[in-house]
């Protein structure tokens, strides 16, 4: 398989990057000096590293997609797959899908709702860590990142067991006293979501944590005693000076969170299993049951992921006009 | 991190269905050198299995194997645990790529998913119509999952059989006996269990909430489907569905039947003595047997029937399973195999009964001695051979392509019409559902 599409790879990044790469530097910069042999050889030498792995990237990574594109162009059921007609009939078919409405709204509900507080949360987090009074850092960040270590599937099942009816959540909040009788929190809509979230915040906080921290250290200290010696507060110094600083590294975990959150998959799957009444479920489960557990609608599920794809991209790029007005 | 989680959330389903495109369009082809892990037919007398509980299914298996091997000493089974959802998961990939040689010469498959799978892949599935296995000695509506347009295409395993199980000592302190639930209807059940928890306090009842499990048991136990002969849709007018939504709402409001929110819950509320029955698939007397504390309180009847529906009868099932033989692997064996062992030996059946529970669809084994013996668990009573009377008597149902699909929108409209739906229309939702998914 890789033997007809290795030369092509080959040549492909080569043009493309070598192509744009020179005349934008050629035209911004004033003109340098024609590049000697040596420099042509270290250019080569950076291809020659860096081609294997672009090759196998687009083999196993940009080839299916392209391949998943065709397939969302096809309908049938099993391997009797043809050509839509007309072509776009599985995109036409989201529209009325009842089902992907549901998921897609739900998704996006979990999206709105547990982003902005995680980010917010792994931010105070991170400025408590980096603060200079506090003992024991390793020990605290240690234990705030320990969660992005558990497997997807083992925490889904924990929280499960903790927000059971007959489970931990409801006896200590009846043991204080602030429930009278056990929540069915796995067995309404609203809760049910709620533990999702939960579950999401407790498993990616202190990994967004660790961005931060990373950001925070790297920031030059000599900005904030100018901003001390100007006569800024803690907060003002903080509004002013550090937050532009990490306005990047925000931008990165906001488009990674909105990215993984979209494809969130584990916590439905096996948290709540889409329950009750299909309405804690995300749309990448829904995109398996039409793929695996239905009667098998390839055509169909891969519009579904192009659909995820096409929002995933529309998303990151508002975030970056957003986010990164550089001043 | 975030895109381990991207990795790991649609690793299992989009880089799938992604990956599958590069084999789907059929022209990459199957690459058929490639014999690695699959069975392809080596020619030896080496058969590749998959299936998924070694306490169960596999074990059955071993067993068979040496059952095999006392006229067939070369004989030689690979098997390999497959869970459930992985399978049809490798099956569904393997067979929309056309990789057919890296399926296992045989593999077990749920008796709700057969039709589905070979309506959708009937390349991988050899028939049965050469072998010698004789299928009216399985009750019909079991071989009913594994055929489609009259050709068999699997050999019946585990019953699903439904029972009604009955803890004895809290039905006395009620003033009933077992025969008091014994051939009755649903409402004659409405009635004893509001009794049984009025004075005892104990519902007769648990099951998963979301879960239709019951209501298909009902379905079925009067020979209703979702669907009809020609694979339509059934959810509206349909009467025995009508009639089960509304009995187990009943059910649900007064107490009777308590909903748990998954299975875990589910098996503690019999393990922990929190319900003082169960109706369920025979399989279950495995768990119900694991609380060793209860030996002896335990009996068995048949299940209460639908009031007013035609063709209600005492007799469902949920679940089980059957072997299928890949088209691709070395059929002749296999299914002389199945033959001999699954679908012809009494001493098989015998063997794996007492230590797996594994209770036969094969109707000659309940002639045996074992399922005749006494059951100490269960105060005495001979269960084994009880529920395989009450499995020939249990109605077909018809499952299609399209019975998960049903199966989940029935589902949802249950969990509607609890929460206060009307059920007419959250059933009309449901036939939609089900109508889009199949356009």
């Amino acid at each position: 398989m890789s033997a007809p599409t290795a030369p092509t790879e080959d040549r492909a990044p080569d043009a493309l990057g070598q192509g744009t790469k020179k005349s934008r530097g050629h035209q911004s910069r004033p003109p340098a000096p024609p590049l000697s042999a040596i420099a042509r050889r270290r250019s080569l030498t950076g291809w020659a590293f860096i081609v294997p792995a672009a090759a196998i990237i687009v083999l196993v990574n940009f080839w299916p997609m392209i391949q998943a594109l065709f397939l969302s162009l096809k309908t049938g059921r099993g391997t009797r797959l043809h050509w839509a007609e007309p072509l776009w009939l599985n995109y036409q078919r989201l529209f009325q899908d009842e089902n992907f409405r549901l998921t897609l709204g739900t998704t996006f509900l979990y999206l709105i709702i547990q982003v902005p507080i995680m980010l917010g949360i792994a931010m105070v987090l991170a400025n408590l860590l980096n603060a200079p009074w506090l003992r024991f850092k390793g020990f605290w960040r240690t234990a705030i990142f320990l969660p992005c270590a558990v497997g997807l599937v083992s925490y889904s099942l924990v929280f499960r067991q903790i927000f059971a009816t007959d489970g931990l959540a409801n006896d200590l909040l009846m043991q204080f006293g602030i429930l009278d009788d056990p929540v069915n929190w796995l067995g309404q809509t609203g809760t049910a979501r709620m533990v999702i979230i939960l579950g999401l915040l407790w498993r990616w906080t202190g990994y967004n944590m660790i961005f931060f921290l990373a950001a925070l250290q790297n920031i030059d200290r000599s900005t904030l005693e100018a901003a001390r010696v100007d006569g800024a507060g803690g907060f003002k110094t903080f509004w002013y000076v550090t937050m532009p600083q990490l306005k990047p590294i925000i931008l990165l975990c906001a488009i990674l969170s909105t990215n993984g959150t979209l494809q969130m998959f584990d916590e439905s799957f096996n948290l709540t299993a889409g329950g009750p009444g299909n309405t804690t479920m995300s749309v990448s489960h829904y995109l398996y049951n039409v793929s695996f557990r239905n009667s098998p609608n390839f055509g169909y599920a891969a519009a579904i992921s192009y659909a995820i794809l096409i929002i995933v991209a529309i998303l990151a790029a508002i975030q970056m006009k957003v986010g990164d007005k550089r001043d | 991190m975030k895109k381990t989680r991207s990795l790991g959330a649609l690793g299992a389903a989009l880089t799938l269905t992604l990956a599958l495109a590069a084999c789907g369009g059929g022209d990459s082809g199957s690459g058929s050198d490639e014999t690695a892990g699959g069975s392809g037919g080596t020619g030896d007398n080496t058969l590749t299995v998959w299936a998924w509980d070694p306490a169960f299914n596999i074990y059955a298996l071993q067993e068979a194997e040496k059952v095999y091997q006392a006229d067939h000493p070369d004989f030689k089974l690979d098997i390999v645990e497959t869970p459930w959802d992985d399978l049809q998961t490798k099956l569904t990939t393997l067979a929309q790529s056309g990789e057919t040689d890296q399926l296992p010469d045989i593999f077990l498959m749920q008796n709700n998913a057969f039709q589905k799978n070979v309506i959708n892949y009937p390349d991988i599935f050899a028939d049965f119509n050469d072998s010698t296995v004789d299928y009216s000695e399985f009750p019909e509506s079991v071989v009913a999952y594994s055929t489609v347009d009259d050709t068999n295409y699997g050999v019946p395993f585990d019953n699903g059989t439904a029972i009604g199980a009955y803890r004895t000592d809290v039905l006395e302190q009620a003033g009933y006996t077992v025969d008091d639930f014994t051939d009755i209807t649903w409402d004659q059940f409405l009635t004893l269990g509001k009794d049984v928890l009025a004075k005892t306090g104990k519902p007769l009842l648990t099951g998963q909430a979301g879960s239709s499990d019951m209501i298909m048991m009902m379905l079925q136990s009067a020979g209703a489907s979702l669907f009809d002969d020609e694979g339509k849709p059934t959810i509206t007018d349909n009467k025995a569905l009508m009639s089960a939504i509304d009995m187990y709402g009943q059910l649900v409001k007064a107490g009777v039947f308590v909903e748990v929110n998954s299975w875990d819950e589910y098996i503690n509320s019999i393990v922990n003595s929190a319900t003082a029955g169960v109706v369920q698939g025979v399989w279950i007397s495995g768990s119900i047997q694991s609380a060793a504390d209860q030996s002896g309180k335990w009996a068995v009847t048949n299940v209460p029937k639908l009031d007013g529906v035609d063709g209600a009868t005492n007799y469902t099932a949920n679940g089980g399973s059957s072997w299928a033989i890949s088209a691709d692997g070395n059929t002749e064996l296999a299914s002389d195999f199945l033959d001999a062992t699954f679908a012809g030996s009494t001493d098989f059946y015998d063997t794996i009964l007492p230590k797996s529970g594994a209770l036969a669809n094969w109707l000659p084994a309940g002639e045996s001695d074992v399922y005749n013996e006494p059951q100490a668990f269960f105060g005495g009573q001979p269960i084994y051979a009880d529920v395989l009377k009450y499995a020939a008597k249990v109605p077909s149902n018809n499952t299609g392509a399209y019975y998960y699909e049903g199966r989940d929108a029935v589902s949802v409209a249950v969990t509607n019409i609890m929460n206060g739906a009307d059920p007419a229309s959250a059933l009309a939702e449901a036939q939609s559902t089900v109508e889009f998914a199949m356009g």
